[in-house]
């Protein structure tokens, strides 16, 4: 870029040629042109899939994009009788809504007791957390597999088994939202504390109320979450379509086999999938920046 | 080494400065290294200090303590329960009731099969009346490891709860000694909601933590030295037993042919370490570039730009990345297009040649990941005091010198934590390498390993593999993995937050 | 309303910095008491262990006669006010001044009456549905205060509750703090780190310094016999000039030689040194700078010095000046004393002289710096 290129050697003329003003258009139009092509290149894989799940001609991958026939056949197909789209849908939408609760609630109690109590445990516990956190969580697969199929929560009733297991490792990603608490001068506790409050009263009159960004951060990324969990829904459905996520599901469409038939019937069911998905997320994207913002910045 | 003292720093030409430092930064590597390890060593020495002094203690509350508090060491509660505290000493006596009965009733069973795991392997027998062989099942090497070690979970609980009933006698003595009144049922429940206020929220999470994080990672961890695999099941097929090193023998042997462990974990290793690398510095530098180029004073619609690119963080990642794959495939998208336009007259190798595979998932991984770099560089670029740069400004600074002394500093300095966990997470990017390539182009040379792992798999992939795709299923090898992933995370971690100087204290931003 | 008393307390921290220690001190009922230093002092976290926001280390904290160590500050009785104001962000000025008595779950006409006393006090009563945000420093300082006057508690405590607002305002919220305490009639404790704060609001100053109290006393007592040069330096501004120089004892006179100039001890201080026994020696003799004044060089006591910097205050001038040994000292004079050309003579690098009398030294032993006269 080279733009305020305010070379102290140049002529005057020069200078009134390449002003300030000047420079800034011509570098601003570069940028444009930057953003324009960036955006083009995001956004390009979704149009086509959106393009693609329109199209009736075949149900495999085509050379091209824009369909020559359009229709809603994969649409209806994925709604079929027999389809077991919908089922997955329905489970995934489950298990996104109970995480969502339980991840949320774990997550602030974590978050809130380790910004603001100081307790002799603290430090070790954070420490502790952080070197657990060290172990690829895949390592674990293999034996609550196990344990939950003798509660009988895998393959067909893998729905809640998955429930389970998110909520119950909610705790270990309370880094964002500790960051945000941390934020939230301690002065404001003690003023309470001083006014009567107990620690129960502080939290939930005073810190909730100021934590709604955070909250809703977390809501939302807890929501998010299981559209896309892949390995331990695979794992814990073992290939039993009843069990079956939408990530899980969609992906078995894609195989060596199926993917001659099912091609365009999987763009149309990531289209249904994202769809709710990246509406909720436009609709709250202040807080979501908010928390990835903060997030980072706290460490 | 020679150290230079401040003003002597300064006075060197500025190559020499850059040496210097550079310098000092590997020499102080294997400090970084020494202190780590001191400090765990320390740490155990006050881990047995502090065991000594609890013997120390419990010992001298026997000697010291009347004749309630003597009896507690065997009834737990009973103390509380003679001085009127009911609600506690219930809960220490209901506590060792139901240790005693699950002692007796299975948990010795447990805990004395594990040395053995399992006696009785499943046996085959001839049933003359249906004229078939069935199958007796017997002991259950998988069930007895869990649950001795549950066991020991268990019972080292149970031992904290008796020291915590030795204590409150302690304290109960002092208390009314000095004259003073002990606090009721009402009170402790009470303080629950106040100042032990932190013992009520975290009861819940820590308990899932322990359950679904600590308790697996710890078997696990067992599995590795056992040779607990598909074959070797523990109930069905065979028992598994304890076989010490030999799986980490067998990873970390060099090996012959196609079964070479050595080598390929040598090899996945180098390309996992070299994929975190440009995954994290590529959308940190590129991510923090788009967000400037949008951030600049005079672009208009920066919030249209923003969206357009925050929106892909909404759609679920198997989505694009299922389907970028298919587009980069030899039939996709990309080379169908590049086939029409008489650009290529073979489609380009993206998927099926190692190094074209390579730089396809790193810069696929670009295209993921700036979106999130980029809202992230955003909040912090806003956050850089406008007054740095004007005052560079009227010093005569330029675009460049703005952004290499002001702006790169600053972002250095407030995410370098979140460049070491984001480079962690990249090793275990799971997603972005098994939805894109799987794993694959295949690699000959590993087609006789487990799992035959491919040459764009990370450490992560193949240990997925190994348990779900390989015949037989490898847990024990798989475990291996896993605590070379964990090993080679603490190290980085370890000297990096060694190295680093800590100018960052959590209190600081409060 | 209620004495409270401070015997031995200390804090240390877990870091073992030691915050406090050998704090002794007995505030009587409604007293106004004021703990001043530089930051880093202590003042603040003795101020927090009688709130019972910190843990204290060693040592009672009684109020009204009762051990409040272990009582969490809800218990206690006692008000706050802090530095940034602590307003709860979320809740209107009513809410953040009922928020205690809804705590406490007063009826809800008494919470109505009392947040209207106190919001008409404070004259606050127009911004009762605003939130902390929409209002400007002073004004979210008034809901501070309202929202500890409401409690009607025992010990009003305030921790640098001025120094987030600007000079003009904070001269005005200290006269009406004062006026307020008229109204409130209880015990105050009061941390600040400006000495005039502390003049004008205590009856007793409390000056601390590294975790010890320095001196207790009355404004004028601090002001006239300061215990030692910190605490002489500290009160006053600006502050006093301090020289190391010779105290004569001849034929029952003392004598200052600073500079060159004599100077007789007379006055009060003069039979104190004379009743101390104090010999002759070197010593730190402490001046006010407006204790100074201009003379002329026949004048046996002249001290010359060249003016550096000359700071017109209106009623006075602040002469920045160097001594011929290079060093610095600072003279304060009312402009009504000066003639129109003596005042505009006074410029950089003008000789000027200057003395003071006899009976407006502070003598300070030069090792310990203890006032030599306490």
């Amino acid at each position: 870029m080279s733009k305020k290129n305010q070379m102290p050697t140049l002529p005057p003329q020069a200078k009134r040629h390449l002003g300030i003003k000047a420079v800034n258009t011509i570098s601003n139009v570069f940028i444009y042109i930057l953003l324009v092509f960036i955006t083009i290149i995001w956004l390009v894989p979704f149009v086509c899939i959106v393009l693609q799940s329109f199209n009736v001609e075949d149900t495999c991958m085509v050379g091209y994009v824009i369909p020559k026939d359009w229709g809603l056949d994969n649409y209806k197909a994925l709604f079929a009788e027999g389809s077991p789209f919908l089922k997955w849908y329905l489970n995934t939408f489950i298990i996104a809504l109970c995480t969502a609760v339980g991840q949320t609630v774990i997550q602030l109690c974590m978050s809130y007791t380790l910004s603001r109590f100081r307790f002799k445990m603290r430090k070790p516990l954070m420490k502790f957390m952080l070197i657990l956190g060290m172990f690829p969580g895949m390592l674990g697969m293999i034996i609550l597999y196990n344990v939950l199929a003798d509660m009988g929560l895998t393959q067909a009733n893998a729905v809640p088994g998955l429930i389970l297991v998110n909520i119950a490792s909610a705790g270990m990603g309370y880094y964002v939202s500790k960051g945000f608490f941390d934020t939230i001068p301690k002065s404001l506790d003690e003023a309470a504390r001083i006014d009567g409050a107990t620690r129960m009263q502080i939290l939930y009159r005073v810190i909730l109320p100021l934590a709604k960004p955070i909250v809703i951060y977390t809501v939302l990324s807890a929501f998010m979450g299981p559209w896309g969990d892949f390995v331990f829904a695979r794992y814990i459905s073992m290939n039993n379509i009843n069990g079956m996520n939408v990530a899980v599901g969609l992906n078995s469409w894609l195989t060596a086999d199926a993917i001659a038939y099912k091609y365009t019937q999987f763009c149309a069911g990531g289209v249904l999938v994202a769809l709710p998905v990246t509406l909720l997320f436009l609709f709250l994207q202040k807080y979501y920046v908010e928390g990835v913002t903060g997030g980072a910045v706290k460490g | 080494m020679k150290r230079y003292s401040d003003l002597e720093y300064l006075k060197l030409p500025k190559w020499r400065r850059f040496l210097y430092t550079l310098l000092c930064l590997i020499v102080g590597i294997p400090s970084g290294i020494w202190n780590g390890i001191k400090k765990i060593g320390n740490a155990f020495v006050k881990f047995g200090k502090r065991i000594a002094f609890e013997f120390k203690d419990i010992y001298l509350t026997f000697k010291n303590g009347d004749w309630k508090t003597r009896t507690s060491f065997f009834i737990m509660g009973f103390g509380s329960l003679a001085r009127g505290q009911i609600m506690r000493g219930l809960l220490f006596l209901l506590m060792e009731i139901v240790f005693i009965g699950y002692m007796a009733l299975a948990g010795v069973k447990w805990v004395s099969q594990l040395p053995q795991l399992g006696v009785q392997g499943p046996v085959k027998e001839y049933d003359p009346i249906f004229d078939q062989y069935t199958t007796a099942y017997h002991d259950n090497s998988f069930k007895i490891l869990l649950y001795g070690v549950l066991t020991i979970f268990f019972a080292i609980a149970v031992i904290y709860t008796w020291r915590i009933n030795v204590k409150q006698n302690q304290i109960a003595e002092k208390i009314l000694a000095s004259g003073k009144k002990l606090k009721s049922g009402k009170d402790d429940l009470r303080s629950l909601v106040d100042d032990q206020f932190h013992k009520t929220l975290l009861s819940l999470p820590l308990f899932g933590i322990v359950v679904f994080t600590v308790m697996p990672i710890i078997f696990m961890i067992l599995v590795a030295f056992t040779n607990y695999d598909s074959i070797n099941d523990g109930y069905i097929n065979n028992l598994f037993d304890w076989v010490g090193w030999d799986n980490w023998n067998t990873m970390l042997s060099w090996g012959e042919g196609n079964v070479r462990y050595g080598a390929t974990m040598g090899e996945i290793l180098t390309w996992t370490l070299i994929w975190a690398f440009f995954a994290t510095f590529s959308n940190y530098f590129l991510g923090m570039g788009v967000a400037m180029v949008i951030n600049k004073k005079g672009i208009k619609f920066k919030k249209f730009w923003r969206t357009c690119l925050v929106l892909t963080i909404a759609i679920p990642q198997f989505i694009s990345l299922l389907y970028v794959s298919k587009m980069f495939a030899p039939n996709g998208l990309i080379n169908g297009f590049l086939l029409d336009m008489k650009w290529i007259e073979q489609p380009l190798p993206f998927w099926t040649n190692a190094t074209w595979a390579r730089i396809t998932v790193i810069i696929i991984n670009i295209w993921i990941g700036i979106p999130h770099l980029m809202l992230m560089a955003t909040g912090i670029l806003m956050n850089i005091p406008a007054d740095l740069y004007e005052s560079a400004k009227v010093d005569g600074a330029g675009v460049w010198k703005q952004y290499t002394k002001i702006t790169l500093p600053y972002m250095l300095f407030v995410t370098g934590p979140y460049l070491l966990t984001s480079f962690i997470g990249n090793m275990n990017n799971f997603n972005v390498i098994y939805l894109l390539t799987g794993g694959g182009p295949s690699n000959l040379d590993a087609a006789g390993v487990l799992g035959a792992p491919g040459e764009t798999d990370l450490l992560i992939t193949w240990l997925f593999k190994m348990v779900t795709t390989s015949e037989p299923a490898a847990y024990n090898l798989a475990s291996v993995i896993g605590i070379i992933v964990f090993v080679v995370v603490a190290a980085i971690s370890l000297i990096v937050y060694n190295v680093m100087p800590s100018t960052r204290n959590e209190e600081d931003f409060q | 309303m209620a004495s409270v008393k401070l015997t031995n307390v200390k804090k240390v921290y877990d870091n073992s910095v030691v915050a406090v220690q050998e704090f002794n001190l007995d505030i009587a009922d409604k007293e106004f008491i004021v703990f001043v230093g530089p930051s880093g002092c202590g003042k603040s976290t003795t101020l927090r262990m009688i709130a019972g926001l910190e843990d204290i280390s060693g040592g009672t904290v009684e109020i009204d006669g009762v051990v409040v160590n272990d009582l969490q500050p809800k218990d206690r009785d006692i008000a706050m006010v802090f530095q940034n104001y602590a307003l709860y962000p979320h809740m209107t000025v009513y809410d953040n001044i009922a928020f205690s008595l809804r705590i406490k779950k007063v009826p809800e006409d008494e919470v109505y009456q009392r947040v209207l006393k106190a919001a008409e006090i404070l004259g606050i009563t127009e911004y009762l549905l605003r939130k902390p945000r929409a209002l400007s420093g002073g004004q979210r300082q008034r809901v501070a205060i309202g929202r500890a006057m409401v409690r009607d508690s025992k010990v009003f405590l305030m921790d640098e509750p001025l120094s987030n607002l600007d000079a003009k305002l904070r001269n005005q919220m200290r006269a009406e703090i004062i006026l307020l305490r008229q109204k409130i009639d209880t015990t105050f404790i009061y941390v600040t780190h400006d000495q005039t704060e502390a003049m004008t609001l205590g009856d007793r100053i409390v000056i601390m310094k590294d975790g010890f109290i320095q001196q207790v006393g009355t404004p004028t007592e601090v002001f006239d016999m300061p215990a030692n040069l910190f605490v002489a330096e500290f009160i006053g501004a600006p502050k006093m000039n301090t020289f190391k120089t010779d105290l004569c004892c001849e034929g029952g006179k003392y004598f200052v030689k600073p500079y060159g100039a004599t100077i007789e001890v007379t006055g009060k201080k003069a039979a104190m040194l004379a009743d101390k026994g104090v010999r002759s020696g070197e010593i730190i003799l402490g001046v006010r700078p407006e204790h100074f004044k201009l003379t002329d060089e026949n004048d046996p006591s002249a001290i010359a010095c060249k003016i550096t910097v000359n700071e017109m205050m209106g009623s006075e001038l602040h002469l920045h000046a160097l001594t011929e040994n290079g060093e610095k000292l600072i003279v304060r004079i009312p402009t009504v004393s000066l003639d129109d050309d003596v005042r505009h003579s006074m410029v950089y690098g003008k000789t000027i002289y200057v003395t003071f009398e006899g009976k407006v030294m502070h003598f300070f032993d030069k090792e310990t710096e203890k006032n030599l006269l306490v």
